[in-house]
């Protein structure tokens, strides 16, 4: 089968999807052998989202965090699923925020977040909004825009430079890429960070909490992998 | 309906430290104690074992030990003329709840003020003039000494089992301690925590510029420890888990670490959880308080009649219940009449990250709340010439890391973008490598600096939020910014690859965006004079005399240090008066 | 609801099952005979409030609210099931109130329920009350134990609860049968040496008897009864044994195994405060320090601990010398050793590379008898289930150890345990996953979230 006509990042979703681990992000040759030995188990079918939205989910945290030969991608970690699963948390639904009003949307920035939106909320209405705008400036969703506009779209909602009708773009862009990289870093057990995919990349030991032993070996590099709350380890 | 309770002698309003540590003096004093926390019970165990404890997203990000803004938050406005919105989402400070209260996830930054710290408008004044004060600063002095009140740090210190290296013990100087502090009549209960990497290459870089390093105070015991009240402490193995998370090895000084397990055996002591306090009730004279009301977990009122009331709830709640019991006297911006909401006041910190080659493995991941991280003091409090720098005040400087938790802690150069490859690259390129080198100052009080109740933002019972009005002035950013080049000569010693820096300059607005400290105080000022303040030097309110109210909203003004040492002192201090004094003859402690 | 007393509770079981086993083949009741006391005795000495307060205390040393207080009950008024294979039996209310509860006893009657195991109907107790032992208490202490139960316990109206246990099971003379033939004379302990040491004889008497420290640290016979009641009575005596999935130490002077390398001030703070520079109680221990030893006074808890080290080891044990050199792998990074990575994950952080952990607060592994036990069910028990220090007045803090059944796979388990046990200068045996699984079944730990 030949990938012709399929978007990188098609691609990318596409086999995020189907549930297979790329070998970009294992360190080493156990690693792989380990993950190749794993059955793939059936793609995460979200329980939020709809199908627009996990396609936008899916399209815009593979351009946050790409995957690539220097470590692993959202996609690659599973972020999306971790988005999809922190919705049905008390947090997905406002429980953690002061969520009363009246709201005054057009505080001052430095005033903090003041849109009329928990998380669930904030999500259906931003991307509802943003492949709107997208489809008025470039004919598509968000999901079906080259890499580049992609890249495009999200700088130009992280500088606040288009207008969302319902959202400031500027509380889309920095609600969706904290929740991004939390997934990217979280412990696996909340669905992303795959293998702990994220740690090994950058050379945090996890949960490991424990540096009796190392305070003063000043100058040495920790030697041990990462280990996850429920007990994976590399 | 209120469910009326039977009279107890005392009833103590917040579980955290200073509501635990009366709790247990009172109950050692033989009174009935009821004690009310309006959060939940909880324990090292079974809440914060390992390894649950090492959970960045639940603890550190979501903030499962803090209080949940749904329920209760403030409103923040810069300016008095301004509309307040409420605080939604945690970010520059967090408000604690449950049981032990914010010393459950502190850091354990345990310090004293500097001598100077408690008569900080009459020494400055003396030093430099009156003239050198701006107009609109009104910083006052503590009706108290550091002398007075050093018995008082040092029982404090040795509840927790604090570690750290004395610099002046009773006079003698001691090197490796902190030369600029108070003298101190003990050493540290436990030794220092060792330093760690990124802290010893700050000390190092610091020695040679002169300036005195010495080990971070710490609530994070060295080594295990048995208080005076017989509960004991483990030891630490520097985590990386410790602000905003539970202490999984019973290091960290906390009420669960060092009062709790003894004020538990005591029969004459009962504690109520999910006990939310609406009001303290008083007679129909208004001097005297005859107890207070609650609403319980069932949702129903309950009044609980006491003789002696401690008010010990967060500094922002203490201030809130005060406004809402209708006790002293609001305080009025403009005409500067009034005590209760006044001299709010807070923390202004600039952060450097501090960045080396791949040659140099930092392993930020090895830290601990307090202990391992390094201090130079030279440029807190008054312990340098102001004359020429046209500010008072100051803060400390710390080199090190509390932990490599990459949610929260994982810095990229300056120039890198937020996200996309470039990004993920300096993440992994950086992370073993950084560390940092933060100035904690002070931020004085202002006449339009205050806290009051808002006209239009409720809580979940209904009743009005605190409202705070607060910006910042010309003399933090002047202070800041003079820190910060000091942190940046010591950082470019250092010899790093690069650093950056986060600070605030002028025209920066207070950001509730940006996390600074949790440190907020004043608003219940402790002081000489009742025309100026809310409490005496014994933490007594002036106008319902069995009413205690202890905590940081008793501070005239802030301090550089952070805070908890100086609230425990002033905790036990009151405690002394009230067994010593007040019990024997109930009354005001200090005439009017 | 769940039985606290878990020791007993299988011990009960099986005693009942094996006598009932042995008197069906015996085929016959016996008659009851020997010592059965005087159940029409009275008090010989007025009851005064110094007599009531000395029985306070010795049934603080007797542990009996132990099983006679039901957690969340009213204190000594029974109800605690002892669940046994074949049903459960409910302890008794022991409180004055004369219809529930025993305030219509003679001393007579009395002192022939806790020294002999008899009911005030002649008919004989499921051997769950430590009658053997106590047949060891002195005529003074029984009195005023007495004087205690009669006047310084608040009655209370509550009625037994008849066992839950069918006929033909139910029947009571096989107990009388077990009584007759494994129950002592009623008499006190007396250690060899007595006469010339003091302390000796008291600790003697009060280990043998009150405490009744063989109930669970002593192993048991065909017959369930226990292999030694003194010293004199052979080796097996207070070696060791398993109750309710957990070994009971080896409290003999054998240096792996036994209290070899204790002090007699390590054994006295230990059972003051539930730990010491080497271990922490666990398991049953926990609730005897809570009830009884912590409450005790300094100069009992100096005599049982002079008694308990005057108990000879097997001989057989080589001296416990401590290894440095798996500390030194661990401490720069090297993980090889079976079970030594999983060590650092998860256990390294209380009990240290060094395995030596902290004094008074997260036990010694290295030299550690429970850990080169030969038999490592404790151990793998509690990495499983973990298990808290108990709270008490002087030291009131409960440091608690999380159970790691959740994070850990049998094999895991089996590989720390192993690690554990062979580092450091310790001797213990490897151990296999099977092992560990049959330990993780019969304590209905849970299973691993993840599947590994």
């Amino acid at each position: 089968m030949t990938d012709e006509g399929i978007s990188q990042e098609r691609r990318r979703f596409l086999r995020q999807a189907i549930g297979t681990i790329p070998a970009a992000f294992l360190v080493n040759g156990a690693d792989l052998a380990a993950a190749r030995a794993q059955t793939a188990p059936a793609p995460y079918q979200p329980t939020y989202f709809n199908v627009d939205e996990w396609a936008f989910i899916n399209a815009a945290v593979d351009r946050l965090i790409p995957s690539s030969e220097a470590g692993p991608g959202a996609l690659d970690l599973h972020v999306p699923e971790f988005i999809d699963r922190q919705m049905q948390t008390p947090y997905g639904h406002g429980e953690l925020w002061y969520m009363s009003g009246p709201f005054n949307p057009n505080a001052d920035f430095t005033l903090g977040y003041q849109q009329p939106y928990a998380p669930r909320a904030l999500y259906r209405v931003a991307i509802a909004d943003t492949n709107a705008l997208c489809q008025q400036l470039h004919g598509k969703n968000f999901c079906d825009l080259d890499a580049a506009t992609q890249d495009e779209v999200l700088g130009q909602l992280e500088k606040g430079k288009v207008t969302l009708p319902r959202i400031k773009a500027i509380e889309f862009f920095i609600q969706l890429l904290a929740n991004t990289k939390e997934g990217y870093f979280a412990d696996p057990m909340y669905g992303g960070n795959l293998n702990m995919g994220s740690w090994k990349m950058i050379g945090f030991p996890g949960a490991r909490a424990d540096y009796k032993d190392w305070v003063t070996q000043y100058g040495k590099v920790y030697p041990l992998g990462p280990v996850s709350i429920e007990g994976e380890k590399a | 309906m209120t469910i009326k309770m039977k009279p107890v002698d005392a009833v103590v309003i917040g579980m955290g430290w200073t509501g635990s540590i009366l709790s247990m003096e009172l109950a050692l004093e033989g009174l009935n104690v009821v004690g009310l926390e309006r959060g939940e019970y909880r324990d090292t165990s079974p809440d914060f074992t390992y390894p649950k404890a090492a959970d960045e997203l639940k603890y550190g990000i979501r903030g499962d030990m803090l209080r949940k803004l749904s329920k209760e938050s403030v409103t923040v406005r810069h300016n008095e003329g301004d509309s307040a919105v409420p605080y939604r989402q945690y970010n520059a400070f967090l408000l604690p709840d449950n049981l032990g209260g914010a010393g459950m996830h502190w850091n354990g930054q345990h310090y004293r003020p500097s001598p100077e710290d408690l008569k900080f408008r009459s020494h400055n004044v003396q030093r430099y003039g009156a003239n050198f004060l701006p107009a609109n600063m009104t910083i006052q002095d503590y009706d108290l000494t550091y002398e007075e009140l050093e018995p008082f740090l040092d029982k404090f210190e040795y509840l927790c089992g604090t570690s750290g290296q004395a610099g002046n013990l009773n006079g003698t100087m001691i090197n490796g301690g902190n030369p600029f502090e108070g003298a101190r009549s003990r050493p540290y209960p436990t030794p220092p925590v060792p330093n760690i990497y990124g802290a010893e290459l700050f000390a190092q870089a610091a020695r040679q510029m002169g300036y005195h390093p010495f080990p971070q105070p710490s609530a994070n015991c060295s080594q295990p420890y048995t208080n005076f009240y017989g509960v004991r402490l483990g030891p630490c193995n520097l985590c990386g888990f410790c602000e905003r998370f539970g202490c999984f090895l019973y290091s960290k000084g906390s009420p669960q670490t060092t009062v709790l397990p003894a004020l538990r055996q005591k029969p004459n002591f009962e504690l109520r959880t999910q006990s939310w306090v609406t009001r303290i009730n008083l007679d129909n004279t208004g001097k005297r308080a005859i107890g207070v009301t609650y609403i319980n977990a069932g949702g129903e009122e309950v009044f609980q009649p006491a003789d002696l009331v401690v008010l010990s709830s967060f500094q922002l709640n203490n201030v809130r219940l005060m406004l809402m019991s209708g006790i002293g006297t609001p305080y009025d911006p403009s005409t500067g009449k009034g005590v209760i909401g006044k001299n709010f006041a807070y923390q202004m910190m600039s952060a450097t990250s501090v960045f080396y080659d791949k040659d140099v493995p930092i392993n930020p991941f090895i830290g601990a709340g307090s202990g391992g991280s390094v201090i130079i003091d030279e440029f807190n409090s008054d312990h340098f010439d102001h004359s020429k720098y046209g500010f008072v005040g100051g803060g400390y400087i710390i080199g090190g890391q509390t932990g490599g938790r990459p949610i929260q802690q994982l810095a990229v150069p300056s120039g890198t973008p937020a996200w996309g490859e470039a990004w993920k690259r300096a993440a992994k390129d950086n992370y073993l490598h950084a560390t940092s080198v933060v100035s904690h100052g002070a931020v004085q009080s202002y006449q339009d600096a205050y806290l009051d109740l808002d006209p239009t933002y409720r809580d979940t019972l209904g009743n009005p939020l605190l409202r705070m009005t607060f910006d910042w002035h010309d003399n933090e950013y002047k202070m800041t910014q003079f820190l910060t080049d000091r942190v940046h000569e010591i950082v470019q010693q250092m010899k790093p690859k690069s650093y950056s820096t986060l600070m605030r300059k002028p025209g920066d607005h207070f950001n509730v965006r940006q996390y600074q400290t949790t440190h907020v105080t004043g608003g219940i000022i402790t002081g000489a004079d009742p025309s100026s303040s809310a409490v005496n030097r014994y933490l007594q309110s002036w106008d319902v005399p069995n009413l205690f109210v202890t905590g940081a909203s008793a501070f005239p003004q802030n301090i550089g240090y952070n805070p908890t040492g100086l609230i425990g002192g002033l905790t036990y201090f009151a405690a002394n008066a009230i067994r010593t004094q007040y019990l024997k003859s109930p009354g005001p402690l200090v005439q009017a | 609801m769940a039985s606290k007393i878990t020791p007993l509770r299988v011990v009960a079981g099986l005693v009942i099952l094996g006598v009932v086993g042995l008197g069906v083949a015996v085929g016959a009741p016996v008659a009851f005979g020997g010592d059965s006391g005087n159940p029409s005795a009275s008090l010989p000495v007025p009851i005064t409030p110094a007599l009531i307060q000395r029985g306070s205390y010795v049934a603080v040393e007797g542990d009996c609210a132990a099983c006679h207080t039901n957690p969340g009950g009213q204190a000594f008024a029974g109800g605690l099931p002892i669940n046994t294979p074949i049903g459960a039996v409910f302890t008794s209310n022991i409180t004055p109130d004369k219809q529930t509860g025993i305030g219509s006893w003679s001393y007579g009657e009395f002192e022939r329920a806790v020294r002999r195991g008899v009911r005030p109907d002649g008919t004989a107790m499921y051997p769950a009350m430590p009658f053997p032992s106590y047949a060891h208490i002195d005529d003074a202490d029984m009195e005023a134990l007495y004087a205690y139960f009669s006047k310084g316990v608040q009655p209370v109206v509550q009625q037994d609860k008849p066992a839950n246990i069918p006929w033909p099971l139910s029947m009571r003379w096989p107990l009388t049968w077990w009584r007759w033939f494994f129950a002592p004379v009623v008499q006190p302990a007396s250690a060899p040496g007595s006469a010339q040491d003091a302390e000796l004889a008291r600790g003697a008497y009060l280990v043998e008897g009150l405490e009744h420290c063989g109930t669970c640290h002593t192993d048991r016979g065909i017959g369930l009864q226990e292999l030694a009641l003194t010293p004199q009575g052979g080796p097996a005596y207070l070696a060791g044994a398993v109750v309710d999935n957990y070994s009971a130490s080896d409290l003999r002077g054998d240096p792996l195994t036994g209290l070899g390398r204790w002090s007699e001030q390590d054994i006295v703070e230990f059972l003051q405060t539930g730990h010491n520079s080497k271990t922490a109680a666990f398991g049953g221990m926990t609730d005897v320090v809570t009830h009884s030893t912590s409450h005790m006074q300094l100069s009992d808890l100096q005599a049982i601990a002079h008694f308990i080290k005057s108990l000879p080891g097997s001989g057989q044990e080589q001296a416990f010398v401590y290894n440095p050199a798996v500390a030194l792998e661990l401490q720069r990074g090297d993980v090889s050793a079976r079970g030594a990575q999983d060590y650092l994950n998860n256990c390294a952080s209380c009990h240290l590379s060094s395995g030596a952990g902290y004094t008074d607060t997260f036990p010694a592994l290295a030299g550690n008898p429970v850990v080169n036990a030969a038999n490592p069910v404790s151990l793998i028990h509690i990495v499983l289930t973990g298990g808290s220090t108990p709270p008490t007045a002087g030291a009131p803090t409960s440091f608690t150890m999380p159970g790691f059944a959740d994070r850990l796979s049998d094999q895991e388990v089996a590989d720390i345990v192993t690690f554990i046990r062979s580092s450091w200068g310790n001797q213990g045996a490897p151990i296999d996953a099977s092992t560990v699984a049959g330990v993780r079944k019969a304590i209905n730990a849970p299973e691993p979230t993840l599947s590994k």
